[in-house]
């Protein structure tokens, strides 16, 4: 049975980790050189081809957040460094470039709660995994218990075990999931959007958020986009000086 | 039952007409007066009550007539009392007294008429103060000439605390709606002020009140609110209108052209309270009626704002005070600082801005947020926070002095707060990127809702030329690949358990062949004990237990052992391995020979040995 739980721990993580690999891309390394040669314009044409081909690798968001970022356009750096950082949450290049890009565009970010930041120690994916590995152990447990009486009490309390892991990190992935990095995770790209107290221009200002700023989006209706905003406000904005982080 | 119900019945009326009958034979006429108090304050009622027993009715007087008071009958009640089928009657007249001036006054003796007879009352003293009597205060109060007086059911007055005022000065207001209690009234719209040239704040809740206005009681709502003039001029503020529904008593058809008028009547209006509807409130019904109510108009004399306004003056009118502070206080380069400025006083906070910082060289601005938290109950009182996030892009020791200006009408001028620089230390130099870059197990701590606070490297790291792996946006749970992958450990419990339960399946079945040999041997032995078996059938018998037991003990096949097995399995001795070979093979000499057909019984001693042979076969 032992051997069984380790078989299937190996599949879970292998299935877990990438499955696809990129072909090496002509078009990104000429996008590189573009970069290179001082060419941003073209440099981050090519690598947004490259994300319409789907092509979607952390580096790629990552060398296309430098390109926007030398173009000046900081909300989209921004935004394509949180790409990279939800593909790979723990790109060196992509955080220490997305600080950078913070500073120089003054955005404002969203607050994890106390307890978001302390789920924070595992991604909503190894949550995931662990969850199905704790449930397994527990399924094959309860099983073992049922034909073996004589270890039937320690397998129980393995199960227990098990059972507990699986609810904490099935809670801990909703959590994380509906947190601050969830799906409706977006960046603010206009120039000092507005968040408004209704779907009006002429609605009074709730606040002025710089390019790059994060907000949650939590509802759409029609071109107007309903969102928590930093500073624990909430309010209205228009869908296109937004966008969300997860494609 | 119902005979003797009338019976009492004619008992009880006859008891009735007999003391009604002596009536005119009880004891005369008589009056008594009392005075309800004898010391009162100018505008406020006393009650004057004269009682007449032994009669149905007397001739009193409708008024009295006294300088300095104004004395009206309001009331008359009758009173019916039987003792011991004595029936007495009494009449009592209630005069309502309302004192006009200070001073010492005597009511005197009245002439009591009672058929042919004449009685007095005693005489009084009544002490009038000149204490105040609420309504006098809260009639002069304001500009609005109060109204209650033009109607005796309700009344509407505008209180505006301000004959002049500035433009955008918010002005306390009060509306009042006043409401006989006997009167019951309802409002059913408004109040509602009307006019141009002036924001009104919304009217909050009204508290009720009893007072005392001219001498009557009346329930009072005061609205609070507070006038912003919008233009600079005079105009007129009100009237107040609202719409309430009282209760009225129902007009007799007939006019009543003697009643006297009531004092409270002073434009010679008809008092519906002086209807005896309200003496006897169950002798008519009332009728609910729509009552409009309106109050007299207040002016206000609007000047404009002087012209030598400071430049970071934002419109604010009234008396402030300011407080400033800065949170943290040491900080790096980039670092955001709250700057928390704390307005208080009393003036238009809506109309109020942030203050202002003197010196923004250096420091990176962003949109203040503010909140108010107010005093009274529209919002002229209060404090406004104003909560503005600075960065520093440079090494400073102090946050710079903020300023905010208003207008003080008390003053006439405008006046400019300026706090305090509040001390703070600003680290400088910027940490590399790369240094951010290679550690990377540093995770961007959480920050406030504020701009990221980091030290500001140089600049963004340099490109990566492999393209890498390409993944998925979507969380694990969501892909296909991830509950396929699931089926594994599925499969292989279902393997563990299809193995399980076989295990189990083939350990029965084994068991069920052991209970059978046990089961077998146990017959068998039984039958042995038996005398009547013959040689060939005893010896079989026995050598089948022998073989039972050795295949139980070696978990074999009894077909398979023989007689050496057996010796060997149990470890017999030699002289009990001969006594077993003979008799396996006494057993096959009967079963093959046939030399020991027949019916001879096989002797007892031979039986024995044979059994405590097989009784000995243990493991």
């Amino acid at each position: 049975m032992r051997a069984a739980i380790y078989i299937a721990s190996l599949l879970l993580f292998v299935i877990g980790s990438p499955v696809a690999s990129a072909q090496a891309s002509p078009q990104f390394a000429k996008a590189n050189q573009e970069y290179a040669a001082g060419d941003f314009n073209a440099a981050s044409r090519d690598y947004e081809e490259l994300v319409r081909a789907r092509q979607d690798t952390p580096n790629l968001f990552y060398n296309l957040g430098n390109a926007y970022f030398r173009k000046k356009d900081f909300g989209r750096a921004i935004l394509s460094y949180e790409r990279a950082l939800a593909l790979d949450p723990r790109h060196p290049e992509a955080q220490a470039n997305l600080r950078v890009a913070r500073d120089e565009a003054r955005a404002l970010e969203l607050i994890p709660t106390e307890l978001e930041h302390l789920l924070s120690l595992a991604t909503p994916n190894q949550y995931a995994i662990a969850a199905a590995i704790a449930f397994w152990i527990c399924t094959f447990c309860v099983v073992a218990a049922m034909f073996n009486q004589a270890r039937r009490r320690g397998l129980i309390a393995m199960s227990i075990l098990s059972l507990s892991i699986f609810a904490a990190s099935v809670f801990a992935t909703w959590k994380l999931s509906r947190g601050k990095n969830g799906a409706g995770l977006a960046v603010v790209t206009a120039e000092n959007a507005d968040a408004r107290l209704a779907t009006a221009d002429s609605a009074n200002r709730v606040l002025t958020l710089p390019a790059g700023s994060e907000i949650q989006i939590l509802n759409q209706r029609g071109d107007w986009i309903y969102a928590a905003l930093p500073n624990n406000l909430r309010g209205w904005m228009p869908a296109k000086s937004a966008e969300q982080v997860q494609l | 039952m119902s005979i003797h119900k009338r019976y009492l019945g004619i008992i009880l009326v006859l008891a009735l007409s007999l003391a009604a009958s002596r009536r005119g034979f009880a004891a005369s006429p008589s009056v008594t007066a009392v005075l309800s108090n004898s010391e009162t304050a100018v505008g406020e009622t006393v009650q004057l009550e004269i009682k007449v027993s032994g009669a149905n009715s007397a001739n009193v007087p409708q008024e009295i007539s006294i300088d300095g008071l104004q004395i009206q009958q309001t009331a008359t009640s009758r009173q019916f009392e039987m003792r011991n089928f004595d029936v007495s009657s009494s009449v009592t007249y209630n005069y309502t007294i309302l004192p006009l001036r200070s001073g010492k006054f005597k009511i005197p003796s009245q002439t009591v008429r009672i058929g042919n007879d004449s009685l007095r009352t005693p005489e009084f003293v009544l002490n009038v103060t000149s204490g105040s009597s609420g309504s006098a205060g809260a009639t002069q109060r304001g500009q609005a000439a109060p109204a209650a007086s033009a109607s005796k059911l309700a009344f509407a007055e505008l209180v505006v605390a301000k004959k002049d005022a500035y433009l955008g000065e918010m002005v306390p207001a009060e509306i009042r709606l006043g409401f006989d209690p006997r009167a019951h009234g309802r409002l059913e719209e408004g109040p509602e002020l009307s006019g141009q040239g002036f924001t009104t704040q919304k009217l909050q809740q009204p508290r009720e009140t009893m007072e005392t206005i001219g001498g009557r009681t009346y329930q009072v709502y005061t609205f609070k609110t507070a006038i912003s003039p919008a233009r600079a001029g005079k105009f007129e503020i009100g009237p107040v209108q609202a719409k309430a529904v009282v209760l009225l008593p129902r007009r007799p058809s007939a006019p009543r052209i003697n009643r006297p008028r009531s004092p409270f009547d002073l434009f010679n209006m008809d008092d519906p309270f002086s209807d005896p509807f309200f003496s006897d409130p169950f002798g008519s019904m009332g009728e609910r009626t729509e009552l409009p109510i309106r109050s007299e108009t207040a002016t206000l004399n609007v000047k404009p704002l002087p012209p030598n306004a400071p430049q970071n003056f934002s419109g604010a009118i009234g008396s402030f005070s300011m407080t400033v502070d800065a949170k943290p206080k040491n900080v790096q380069v980039g670092d955001p600082i709250t700057i928390t400025a704390t307005v208080s006083g009393r003036g238009n906070f809506d109309r109020m801005n942030g203050p202002a910082l003197e010196d923004e060289h250096g420091w990176h601005k962003y949109p203040p947020s503010s909140k108010f938290k107010q005093d009274d109950d529209v919002g002229i009182s209060g404090e406004k926070t104003f909560e503005t996030v600075l960065a520093p892009n440079e090494k400073k020791t102090a946050v710079p002095p903020l300023s905010f200006a208003y207008f003080d009408p008390v003053k006439e001028n405008y006046v400019t707060l300026r706090s305090d620089p509040v001390p703070i230390q600003v680290e400088g130099g910027a940490a590399p990127a790369v240094a951010a870059a290679s550690a990377a197990s540093v995770v961007p701590a959480p920050t406030p809702a504020t701009p990221a606070p980091s030290a500001k490297p140089a600049d963004i790291l340099y490109q990566l030329n492999d393209l890498g792996r390409v993944r998925s946006f979507a969380r694990i749970y969501a892909r296909s690949t991830f509950w396929i992958a699931q089926l594994v450990p599925l499969f292989v419990l279902l393997g563990f358990s299809g193995w399980k339960i076989r295990r189990a399946k083939i350990d029965n079945r084994e068991a069920r062949r052991v209970a059978g040999l046990q089961q077998e041997s146990a017959e068998l032995l039984r039958k042995l004990r038996r005398s009547k078996l013959s040689p060939q059938e005893y010896f079989s018998n026995a050598s089948r237990v022998a073989r039972v037991k050795t295949a139980l003990a070696k978990n074999i096949d009894p077909n398979a052992v023989d007689a050496e097995t057996v010796a060997r399995t149990f470890d017999l001795d030699e002289n009990e391995r001969a006594r077993l070979r003979t008799l396996f093979e006494r057993t096959d000499e009967l079963r093959y020979s046939g030399t020991g057909n027949g019916d001879k019984a096989l002797a007892r001693d031979d039986r024995e040995e044979v059994l405590n042979l097989l009784e000995s076969l243990r493991a």
